[in-house]
């Protein structure tokens, strides 16, 4: 993907939109990122020798200027009532533009577009759907003070991404459900306050990149691929379910601390009820996780008489192992030095 | 290492320590010394903890015996299991036995009484799986639970001595006697030397110990563990004359005495008849000292225990010659083939029916006749002599099937008595039961018991043991054309051959219904209802879910489009019309 130069430029201006979105001060301008967000990301999609990704950049293209469409309509709505800062908590016109934003990032209601696209991409595309691109209609959402459409939002993506990945044999798909999890968590983050939506997701980002890293280095797609991964040694297969877990935000492993944190702040705002649900949800993605975990360790714990070897060069490698240790032993470094001080 | 073993540095060690208890108490005996030994290990506040020893002659004289006894056992194991891989272990697990015994005797404290009492419940129940197979599990396993009845009465019996502050009974036992609550504790503390001392309702387990190894036995059925719930009632006798536990404890005793030996009579397993007698006696200690004569029953327990380690021994070295079996109808012809074994076997058999100026006569035959002299009803009285009966009728049985007429096992065999090592032990436990009798009936009773007796009820004993003799010679004579007799009544004969169904009802009695039961529950429960209700039924709902969601998700990219539209319009529409 590197090697390819149009590709850079595609990346370059995709980062630029997304910081045209962030950095803008009116709506139009953040519209006007979005959109060259979005028409530099379809290029990167597309792959002329793989007709599901060209369906994948296709449909993303379809819904996102959808959404794109109706944000500039409701923009201009929204210019037209010419009483922006009282009225945009709670008229009809934000819940519009707050639809868009939930449609272009893919939460709860809105989400029937993402696993199904998740399922024709390469896995360095899926990263950046699952991280690079939630960043910028995330942004524009708090923005806006609306609690009630958000926090439908917020109950269902949890549960759709709970119950989804749990008959899921798909990793692209398991991962895309696990997206639409934490993107509830990120959601009710963002009720709070921006920061903890911040190192939400920069967690978040964090433990899906150790996992696509090395989901894409070994080209699995599929969960049986995973019991019998042998390839390289059995402390690769033991770590990566390791990141599962701590993806799962599984106690004693860092993803609990970006959780940990939206519980407290959830607690402080006495906000019990969608705190129990979010737990709750969470209760089910840890119970689909560890089942693989159990399924890997024990019962399907097969090897194969062939073996693929697959070159993993020695940068990535360390990489890997760097990423796995921070992942697992996080927690612990970071209450030892909070205790430092 | 020949030289040094762990049996020969146990049996040096516990000899001398028995030797010394022996003088010491010759020496209490002699000025009438008693030494009450009070360590204070901590004091807090008001509050001390001390641990207690007693000292008198009872205890050290019966700490001589079971060290002495214990000693010649461990001895003659270093031949006996000489073989096994573990003899370490189970010389460890002995002593560790015959400490907790040691516990049990010197203190007079119901906290340490306890501490030695289930001292000998765990350490019975590791020799009784010694040999690691089912049968051995499923005995030791009987062994405990119907020794922790026992323990739990103990447990019991100190949580009502709180009320006097202190659990040094012995302090309170006199003052306190026609109290409730010492009456209490003296029928707890009778219920946990029944259970020790495996009288009526818990008889089951002391043929079913029988899974440990023979130098176990010989040392639990003579001095340590049986002893040690008759040994309790002899330092708590004071509650149990003239009061109604006295009058319970000899008619149960009573019936244990006559029920085993009334067993013994049917049963063809060496040990197990062996067993079944030892139960018998302890069902004659008992009963003599429900009666209140305690020192006639410390009496019987010392002479009893050096005859009947004895009878172990010599079982053992048989079982040894017989390629480790044990039924009495292989055996024939011994006195030829081992005399040297036999002749000890029959000198303890002898003995144990009381056989005139050998060990037992001189204890039974004075228990027999004191009763015969007390206030006693008929039915006890029947109870006593026809047991003495049936005792020289199994022991002649047994001497009938094993010493006489020809060998029943296979016809390759050699015959031997055994090595010289465990000829020595049995030798020592020999001649201890020809001279223990007599020699203990000088020390213990300074003044001799005055008996007055008819002419006809003087010979009554006598006349019983000849023809219970006789009996059992000619139950036990068979040729080709006898008819089996035990076949006529085939429904008496096994109530009565395995112990009036004791272990049955000590076994599955207990455990059928709440077996059933907790099968009900665990599967309508804990397999059934909880697991509807909670996980599984949880778990399904889920997967439903999930499979409806999926339906949802099937690529309809169009129609996904189109709600969204829908949405935004009807959102218009409220913006406009609102």
């Amino acid at each position: 993907m590197f090697n390819n130069s149009s590709k850079i430029l595609f990346i370059t201006m995709m980062i630029i939109g997304t910081l045209i979105t962030v950095t803008s001060n009116s709506w139009l301008g953040a519209w006007m990122g979005l959109e060259i967000n979005l028409l530099s990301f379809i290029p990167l999609m597309s792959d002329n020798n793989n007709f599901k990704s060209t369906e994948a950049s296709l449909k993303y293209f379809l819904t996102q200027a959808l959404a794109s469409t109706v944000l500039l309509f409701s923009v201009i709505l929204l210019m037209l009532n010419n009483s922006m800062t009282i009225e945009i908590n709670n008229s009809f016109t934000s819940m519009i533009i707050l639809s868009t934003l939930l449609l272009k990032s893919g939460a709860a209601p809105f989400h029937f577009w993402f696993p199904n696209l998740m399922e024709g991409l390469t896995w360095m595309n899926a990263l950046l759907l699952m991280t690079w691109q939630k960043i910028a209609p995330l942004m524009l959402i708090s923005y806006l003070n609306l609690k009630n459409l958000l926090l439908i939002s917020v109950i269902l993506s949890v549960i759709i991404g709970a119950i989804g990945g749990l008959n899921q044999t798909s990793l692209r798909k398991l991962m895309a459900f696990s997206s639409i999890n934490h993107l509830g968590w990120m959601l009710s983050a963002l009720m709070i306050n921006e920061s903890v939506w911040m190192i939400y997701f920069l967690f978040y980002s964090f433990l899906s990149f150790i996992l696509t890293f090395m989901f894409n280095i070994f080209k699995l797609f599929h969960l049986n691929q995973l019991f019998s991964w042998f390839m390289q040694s059995k402390v690769m297969k033991f770590t990566l379910f390791m990141n599962f877990l701590s993806l799962g935000g599984l106690p004693p492993f860092l993803g609990f601390l970006p959780k940990w944190i939206v519980i407290q702040q959830l607690t402080f705002c006495n906000q019990y009820f969608q705190l129990m649900i979010l737990l709750m949800s969470t209760l089910i993605t840890l119970f689909f996780y560890l089942r693989i975990c159990y399924s890997a360790f024990m019962l399907n714990y097969y090897e194969n008489n062939w073996v693929i070897s697959t070159q993993i060069n020695n940068f990535s490698m360390k990489l890997y192992l760097i990423c796995t240790f921070l992942s697992i032993f996080g927690l612990f470094m970071i209450s030892m030095f909070y205790s430092m001080f | 290492m020949k030289y040094l073993s762990i049996c020969s540095i146990s049996f040096l060690n516990l000899i001398s320590i028995s030797m010394t208890c022996f003088f010491c108490s010759l020496y209490f005996l002699l000025n009438n010394l008693v030494y009450f030994i009070e360590w204070e290990v901590v004091s807090l506040n008001s509050m001390s903890i001390t641990m207690t020893f007693l000292f008198d002659w009872m205890s050290l004289l019966f700490m001589s015996f079971v060290l002495m006894i214990s000693s010649l056992v461990i001895f003659y194991s270093k031949e006996y299991m000489s073989g096994d891989v573990n003899i370490n272990r189970f010389i460890m697990l002995v002593l560790m036995f015959v400490l907790s015994m040691m516990l049990l005797i010197i203190s007079p404290n119901l906290v340490s009484i306890l501490l030695g009492w289930d001292g000998l419940g765990l350490v019975s129940y590791c020799l009784v799986i010694y040999f690691q197979n089912i049968k051995s599990y499923n005995a030791g396993m009987l062994t405990a639970l119907s020794n922790r009845i026992g323990d739990v009465a103990l447990l019991l019996a100190i949580a009502w001595m709180l009320n006097y502050g202190s659990w040094n009974y012995i302090f309170y036992l006199e003052v306190m006697q026609n109290e409730f609550e010492m009456m209490l504790i003296g029928s707890l503390v009778m219920l946990a030397a029944m259970t020790k001392s495996a009288q009526i309702p818990f008889s089951s387990w002391l043929p079913a110990a029988m899974a440990a190894p023979t130098p176990v036995s010989a040392l639990v059925h003579s001095s340590t563990l049986v002893t040690a719930g008759v040994y309790l009632l002899i330092r708590f006798n004071i509650l149990l004359s003239n009061s109604w536990m006295g009058q319970f404890l000899l008619l149960l005793s009573g019936l244990t005495m006559f029920m085993a030996g009334l067993g013994a009579n049917f049963e063809f397993d060496l040990k197990k008849i062996i067993a079944l007698s030892t139960l018998s006696q302890l069902g004659l200690m008992m009963s003599i000292l429900s009666m209140g004569f305690y020192k006639l029953a410390m009496f019987h327990l010392l002479t009893h225990a050096l005859f009947k380690a004895l009878l172990f021994m010599c079982a053992g070295a048989i079982i040894h010659n017989m390629n480790n079996s044990q039924d009495i109808r292989l055996m024939g012809g011994l006195s030829i083939h081992m005399p040297l074994t036999s002749a000890c076997f029959n000198v303890s058999n002898l003995a144990l029916c009381g056989m005139p100026f050998l060990a037992g006569f001189y204890s039974k035959d004075m228990i027999l006749e004191i009763v015969m002299i007390s206030n006693i009803n008929m039915f006890s009285f029947f109870l006593y002599f026809f047991s003495t009966g049936l005792t020289v009728c199994y022991s002649f049985r047994l001497v009938y099937y094993s010493m006489t007429g020809d060998l029943n096992c296979s016809s390759l065999n050699v015959l031997n008595d055994e090595g010289w090592v465990m000829l020595r032990g049995m030798m020592g436990l020999l001649v201890m039961s020809i001279i223990g009798g007599s020699m203990l009936n000088w020390l213990i009773f300074p003044v001799p018991y005055m008996i007055c007796l008819p002419f006809f009820l003087k010979l009554l004993t006598l006349f019983v043991c000849i023809f219970g003799g006789l009996f059992g010679y000619l139950i036990s004579v068979s040729n080709l054309y006898t008819i089996n007799k035990s076949m006529i009544l085939y429904n008496l004969t096994n109530f009565m051959g395995s112990m009036w169904f004791m272990p049955y009802i000590s076994t599955y009695g207990v455990i059928f219904y709440p077996l059933n039961y907790g099968q009900i529950v665990s599967k309508s429960f804990d397999q059934g209802w909880s697991e509807y209700f909670g996980g599984q039924h949880l778990y399904q709902k889920l997967l439903n879910y999930s499979q409806t969601l999926f339906l949802i998700h099937n690529n309809n990219l169009k129609i996904y489009l189109m709600l969204f539209v829908f949405w935004i319009l009807i959102l218009v529409n409220f913006l406009l019309f609102l």
